[in-house]
């Protein structure tokens, strides 16, 4: 079925409304019900597109979730923005600029080589002035730094576990190779730990940032480049597995949904594809998981991102990093940080995606955590951002529990545990 | 007897009419017309408004398809504005006589009327839905248009050519004297008294009702009234008018039209224009016919079936079909016919054609009175509804409202929410139009005509009414009534799926909420429509196995880490039996599709509409209560208000005596238990209140509900308050207020606009809106700041205080360490032979599988979406499939009146359960050893007409709850 004919289901009750975080703070975006089964019934495949306001969706998806009749907001409000984007609405300046923002790939490939140049540049208060009126990308917006050796380098040369004995492939994603490998690192350690031969294949990025910004023609070619270059691996049944959420839920659903890619191929990569922490609790409850974890006595703060709840499996994160002895998690219940992939980065939005995660910056700066976690990079960025905190990923803490050692926030704590 | 005078007078307000008073008056004659209810209120307003091309009767009816294509061509160029220029589709399916092509396209060629063949593949490319193995396509210059807003148009313009349109007038009978007819006698139904209008010439353009207003005169006129049945799908599914490519038959034409598509027609002779029924056999043809031009059909929304009278004539009687009647239009001059002077009939032929129907009656007018004027009507664009004549006109698109309420940002001034009616639109209306009705703002805005049938307009659009034109109440309430029996007059056809939710959540709204059944005044008016005819019973025998389900992709294990309890569902029973399993230290885990009926409703605990426990347990054997016990049913209560109360929202009253607490319409609704935010609007207190709301708070009219408690002896009165804050918001909902409710600078601006406007006010009534987080220290602080007592009335969904609930209990879950997730949909389950091992969940590529050593089943009745039916009458419950008892004849769902006061029979399917609320078979035994079932999936009663919704989820709730310690 496609998302629009969803909209059927709906019967108006606007418990999406209230729900949005969205709408609560701003009302230039009129809330999903208003967008998703009520304008839905006014576009036409062959009309101009009447919509405006649907690109101040941020996707987060909080609708959906909450939506008793199982409309398909989030979906049906990407594909009218691709519309918007198809029909030639948005404005080339902001298209431009979103198109910049949507390509993490091609701006690490450029970039990264030069990181400690692209680095200051993007430090530069100038540089990001004249970035905000030339392309709408906010000052203030909390871009990652660039870093000095791309995860798959360092895949290359570290040593690789004598006898594994199972596979399992690891889709990194833009993020782990551009921004952070040391994400990459602590998820190939704790698979090796776990007896895998990791298996890290070419990719390209998952084309969410594209989807989001409803370019749906350079997301289709990334994702069927993506299928291309992992087809074979699910053919095997080797899993794939991801530490960015969004890659991950991107792979299972949001690329073949949106863009109405059925194929078996599709198919197939997207029933093999496991967010990381659901795979080590499959492992878990399999009673295949190396339990042999150190004590962490922390109490830290973490927050679900909104990519994260979409997958729709609850939150194996807490109940994975509830097996590290000692371990306290506080769990956010907080909506959404805001930043929603790019949204938060663009100039118009900026303010937006800061108020909508203000609870969640109250509630992290009121625990007085030396750390957060989180587990989708553009998350963890905004929340760094706002609130002063480094952010973590589960999987370092797993790594760190099996006692690898700690890198970035995770460095000092490791010698005090 | 009010007495007018008129060169021509014309009966019937429908296309016919309203395009030969426009004729007429442009030739300068002084016309009336009369109409006995609202413009298009007769088989105008009833058709698919399809825009002819002619393709359609090329073989049948060759004279007929001319005439179309003929004013196909002028209606294009007149009114643009009123059409959709959608093109159509003659396809030909696997079902149709290919030999049907060859005359087709002769026909076609023969008429003028221009045909295109497509490739299939063009053609899905166009319309992707269509049936791929449809072998042929062709294209013809078919479109849709708005017969609504063309007969008001054409009433327009004849107004301002100085003709006079009465609505609300109806023919009693023609004056006769003698051989001539000379004017005609009617009822003025606004003012109830007789009006004679004489006129030179009485023409009778009644469409289907011409052989009853002739009969008036003696004169005999066969018609046929030729019934077809049409049904509405929730949206567009195609864009382009898709014909089947044959004779024309029952169900063989799918029209776009606005955001619907209309799946057409049947053709069954009735014997009484005005007394009809739509039969099941008729919804299960269009549905048949349907997949055969779009193989989904089925699973699609219906929004209602109607069924209108086609005017059809014959001069002879004896034809066996009504389909071998020609469709051509008949002018009857009845001096030759039946030697009677100053009366001429128009009737049969098509809404396409009306435009020439009123050419040649009033060329026969002119020539009657010795007049020689020429028709101008084909030459002169209709005006337009905004009287901009600036605007250049072109052709209806469906996006045209959209894309207005997008570039003017007005969202926030949307009354109907589903066909984006705005507030100025209806103040328009009711301003410059004679509205007396909401069916009437209806039939010029679309008012209520989308998904939620008036679920949230009604009383909006009430509201607004009253505040414009300041009628005595109980004309308001009998409107409201009024316009909710019409909404439900269509829908009873459809009530199944999606629908049939909607109606339970309306029914939640105004039966319950809003309590409308209490309103001073009458349930209906003389301006009420006439309900359908009841369709004669039948039995149809439901498919003996279930549909088959959507095979389960299953890959991870279920987790090994023992879940105890499993609640299925967030509404209040969910919530309350995994509160109570913590409590007793369960290991609890709740999933849930997405948060429940707790948004809904009033925020009130309703255990019963003001009854002894202790009789009504008695009374009902099997009903949930008498299975709980009272001591059960009263530990619940007592627990769940100590609960409220340790979370500072206290809720008071108690199952003997409730509070009677006014609802957001004035009218009395009696609580078991209400938040401390509303207690002090409890009416058998005497003292003087005042209701206030906000100017730019749609869903809460001051006005009205001061009047409705005046009206019952309340000492009420009203302020609408227009903050500047409020100004600012381009959307005030519920939510926007609670919201700045909780601040305490939006609270100070409430109190400054208050403070000097008391008097001898000892109370003052919201909208429930203060605060979502805090709301006793808004009450409080509303209460110091302004020396009165404040209050809170619950209105449309969604509801702060049923929120407030929500919120209260699972924060109290997550505090004892229970797990909620949402966006979860159960859709299947693994069993190990009586026990359920575990429930898979829909999640992203692949199913979640949960495992527990109990599950609870709390998803909620039709209204809670955990029992679904189909259009078979085959009804499941949604989360694992099993089945549910459901009366097989269709016609014993429901009765005719939605404000029935008797429970609709329908609605009170569910799981029956034994005494542990485990459910069992039709033998009684136990379905699984470890299933529970609590809250609205409980069958048996109907929990919104006996006021017990939240009762019945809370007790039943709590009692599994504890049953698991």
């Amino acid at each position: 079925m496609i998302p629009e004919a969803s909209l059927d289901q709906c019967i108006k009750c606007n418990i999406c409304t209230t729900a949005c975080p969205v709408s609560a703070v701003t009302d230039l975006f009129p809330g999903p019900k208003y967008e998703a089964p009520q304008a839905g019934r006014f576009r036409g495949s062959t009309q101009p597109t009447p919509d405006q306001s649907v690109d101040y969706c941020s996707g987060c998806r909080i609708c959906n979730m909450v939506c008793p009749t199982g409309v398909k907001i989030a979906e049906i409000n990407a594909r009218a923005r691709a519309t918007l984007v198809e029909q030639g609405k948005i404005p080339p300046v902001l298209r431009l600029r979103n198109n910049l923002i949507a390509r993490a790939e091609l701006l690490g490939k450029l970039a990264q080589p030069i990181a400690p140049l692209a680095n200051f540049a993007l430090n530069l208060k100038p540089a990001r002035l004249a970035a905000e009126a030339v392309l709408g990308i906010h000052h203030q917006a909390p871009l990652p730094a660039f870093t000095n050796q791309r995860f798959t380098t360092w895949f290359r040369q570290h040593p690789a576990p004598t006898n594994p004995n199972r596979q399992v492939v690891y889709f990194h994603g833009c993020s782990t190779e551009y921004y952070e490998p040391r994400v990459g690192r602590a998820a190939v350690n704790v698979l090796e730990a776990n007896g895998f031969e990791v298996i890290v294949p070419p990719q390209n990025c998952c084309g969410l940032p594209l989807l989001s910004n409803g370019e749906f023609n350079a997301a289709r070619k990334y994702h069927m480049s993506n299928v291309q270059h992992l087809i074979k691996f699910a053919k095997l049944g080797i899993p794939i597995i991801g530490t960015s959420t969004s890659c991950t839920l991107t792979l299972k659903e949001e690329a073949p949904e949106l863009l109405d890619m059925h194929d078996e191929e599709t198919r197939l990569v997207s029933e093999s594809t496991y967010d990381f922490n659901e795979f080590l609790m499959i492992l878990f409850n399999e009673g295949s998981l190396n339990l042999n974890l150190r004590s962490i006595p922390l109490s830290l703060p973490y927050h679900v991102p909104c990519q994260y709840r979409a997958h729709r499996i609850g939150k194996p994160g807490i109940e994975l990093l509830e097996l590290i002895p000692d371990l306290h998690v506080i769990d956010s219940h907080a909506a959404c940080c805001g930043i929603a992939g790019t949204y938060g980065y663009k100039k118009e939005k900026y303010n937006i995606a800061m108020q909508v995660g203000e609870s969640l910056f109250k509630f992290i700066n009121d625990i007085n955590a030396p750390f957060v976690i989180c587990d989708s990079e553009t998350c963890r960025w905004q929340i760094t951002h706002a609130t002063g905190k480094p952010a973590i990923h589960p999987v370092e803490l797993i790594a760190l529990a099996y006692g690898f050692p700690g890198e970035g926030a995770l460095e000092n704590i490791a010698g005090n545990i | 007897m009010k007495q007018i005078t008129s060169d021509v007078v014309v009966i019937g307000g429908g296309a016919t009419g309203t395009g030969l008073v426009r004729d007429l008056a442009m030739r300068g004659l002084k016309t009336l017309l009369v109409e006995r209810r609202d413009l298009s209120h007769g088989t105008t307003g009833k058709h698919h408004g399809l825009l002819h091309s002619g393709g359609r009767y090329v073989v049948k009816d060759p004279q007929a398809a001319q005439e179309c294509y003929d004013e196909n061509k002028i209606l294009r160029l007149i009114m643009p504005h009123c059409i959709e220029d959608t093109g159509g589709f003659f396809v030909l399916t696997p079902w149709d006589d290919p030999g049907y092509v060859q005359p087709f396209l002769e026909g076609c060629r023969h008429a003028g009327i221009p045909v295109e063949e497509l490739s299939i593949s063009h053609m899905l490319k166009q319309e992707p839905k269509l049936n791929p193995h449809i072998s042929r396509c062709f294209r013809v210059p078919d479109g849709t248009a708005d017969p609504f807003l063309a007969a008001e148009l054409n009433a327009e313009s004849a107004r301002h050519y100085n003709a006079t349109i009465l609505t609300y007038h109806e023919v009693l009978s023609l004056v006769r004297d003698h051989n001539h007819v000379t004017g005609i006698l009617c009822q003025d139904l606004v003012k109830d008294e007789q009006v004679q209008v004489n006129a030179s010439i009485v023409v009778n353009a009644s469409g289907a009702w011409a052989g009853k207003i002739a009969a008036s005169a003696g004169i005999t006129i066969q018609m046929i009234p030729g019934k077809g049945t049409l049904a509405a799908v929730n949206h567009r599914i195609v864009n382009t008018v898709i014909n089947r490519c044959k004779m024309p038959s029952d169900g063989d034409i799918l029209v776009p039209t606005h955001t619907v598509s209309i799946m057409g027609t049947t053709d069954i002779k009735v014997n009484d224009p005005d007394y009809f029924s739509i039969e099941p056999w008729e919804l299960r043809l269009l549905l048949e016919e349907g997949e055969k031009l779009i193989p989904d059909f089925r699973s699609f929304r219906l929004l209602r079936a109607w069924a209108g009278v086609r005017p059809l004539f014959q001069e002879t009687s004896a034809t066996s079909s009504d389909r071998e009647i020609s469709r051509a239009y008949v002018l009857l001059d009845h001096v030759q016919r039946d030697g009677i002077e100053g009366l001429l009939t128009i009737t049969s032929g098509k809404w396409t054609t009306y435009r020439k129907m009123a050419e040649v009656t009033a060329d026969k007018v002119c020539e009657k009175l010795g007049l020689r004027k020429q028709c101008r009507t084909h030459l002169e664009i209709l005006p337009t509804r905004t009287k901009k004549e600036s605007i250049k006109l072109h052709y209806h698109q469906l996006g045209a409202r959209l894309a207005e309420i997008e570039n003017q940002k007005s969202y926030g001034k949307l009354l109907c929410e589903c066909e984006l009616v705005t507030l100025p639109d209806i103040e328009h209306d009711i301003l410059q139009n004679e509205v007396h009705t909401l069916g009437d703002i209806r039939r010029d805005l679309r008012l209520g005509m989308g998904p939620c049938q008036g679920g949230y307009c009604t009383l909006r659009a009430a509201g607004l009414l009253h505040a414009l034109r300041q009628p005595p109440v109980e004309e308001i309430n009998t409107a409201i009534c009024d316009f909710l029996e019409e909404r439900w007059k269509g829908q009873l056809p459809i009530l199944w799926g999606h629908q049939l939710r909607q109606v339970r959540l309306n029914e939640l709204i105004y039966k319950n909420v809003l309590n409308v059944d209490n309103l001073p005044g009458k349930t209906s008016s003389r301006f009420a429509i006439d309900k359908y005819a009841t369709p004669p019973p039948e039995q149809v025998s439901p498919p003996s196995s279930k549909p088959s389900q959507q095979q389960i992709t299953f890959i991870s294990h279920p987790s090994s880490k023992s879940t105890d309890v499993l609640v299925i569902g967030a509404g209040l029973a969910g919530l309350v039996t995994a509160w109570r399993s913590l409590y007793h230290k369960k290991n609890t885990r709740l999933i849930a599709k997405g948060w429940g009926a707790t948004h809904w409703s009033s925020g009130c605990i309703d255990v019963l509409n003001n009854q002894s426990l202790e009789a009504f347990v008695t009374a009902h054997p099997t009903h949930p209560y008498t299975l709980a016990g009272s001591s059960t049913i009263r530990n619940a209560l007592t627990s769940f208000q100590d609960l409220c109360a340790s979370a500072s929202y206290p809720m008071l009253g108690s199952i003997e005596e409730g509070l009677l607490l006014p609802t957001a319409l004035g009218s009395l609704r009696m609580t078991n238990y209400a938040p401390i935010t509303m207690v002090a609007g409890d009416t058998r207190n005497q003292t003087p209140m005042l209701i206030v709301g906000f100017s730019q708070f749609l869903d809460f009219f001051p006005s009205l509900i001061a009047k409705n408690l005046q009206a019952q002896s309340m000492l009420a009165t009203d302020l609408t308050l227009d903050l500047v804050s409020l100004q600012q918001h381009k959307y005030v909902s519920g939510m926007v207020l609670a919201r700045l409710f909780d601040t305490p600078e939006f609270r100070a601006e409430v109190v400054t606009a208050l403070r000097n406007r008391l008097g001898e006010i000892k109370r003052i009534g919201f909208p429930a809106v203060l605060g979502l987080n805090e709301p006793l220290t808004v009450i409080r602080d509303l209460e110091n700041q302004l020396g009165v007592q404040v209050f809170e009335i619950p209105g449309l969904p969604p509801s702060i205080p049923g929120i407030r609930l929500h919120n209260l209990l699972t924060a109290e879950i997550q505090k004892l360490g229970g797990r909620i997730y949402n966006g979860m949909q159960v859709t299947g389950f693994e069993n190990d032979a009586y026990r359920i091992s575990a429930v898979y969940s829909e999640a992203a590529a692949r199913h979640q599988p949960h495992a527990a050593r109990t599950i609870i089943l709390a998803t909620g009745g039709l209204l809670g979406g955990g029992i679904q039916l189909d259009d078979h009458g085959y009804a499941q419950d949604t989360a694992l499939g099993l089945p549910i008892n459901c009366p097989t004849d269709r016609t014993s769902w429901h009765y005719d009146t939605f404000l029935s006061s008797e429970p609709h029979p329908l609605h009170n399917i569910g799981f029956a359960v034994n005494s542990s609320f485990q459910p069992i078979d039709q033998k009684g035994a136990l379905l699984f050893d470890n299933l529970y079932v609590v809250g609205g999936a409980l069958g048996g009663f109907d929990p919104i007409h006996e006021h017990s919704l939240e009762g019945v989820s809370l007790v039943t709730g709590y009692l599994v709850g504890e049953k698991l310690a």
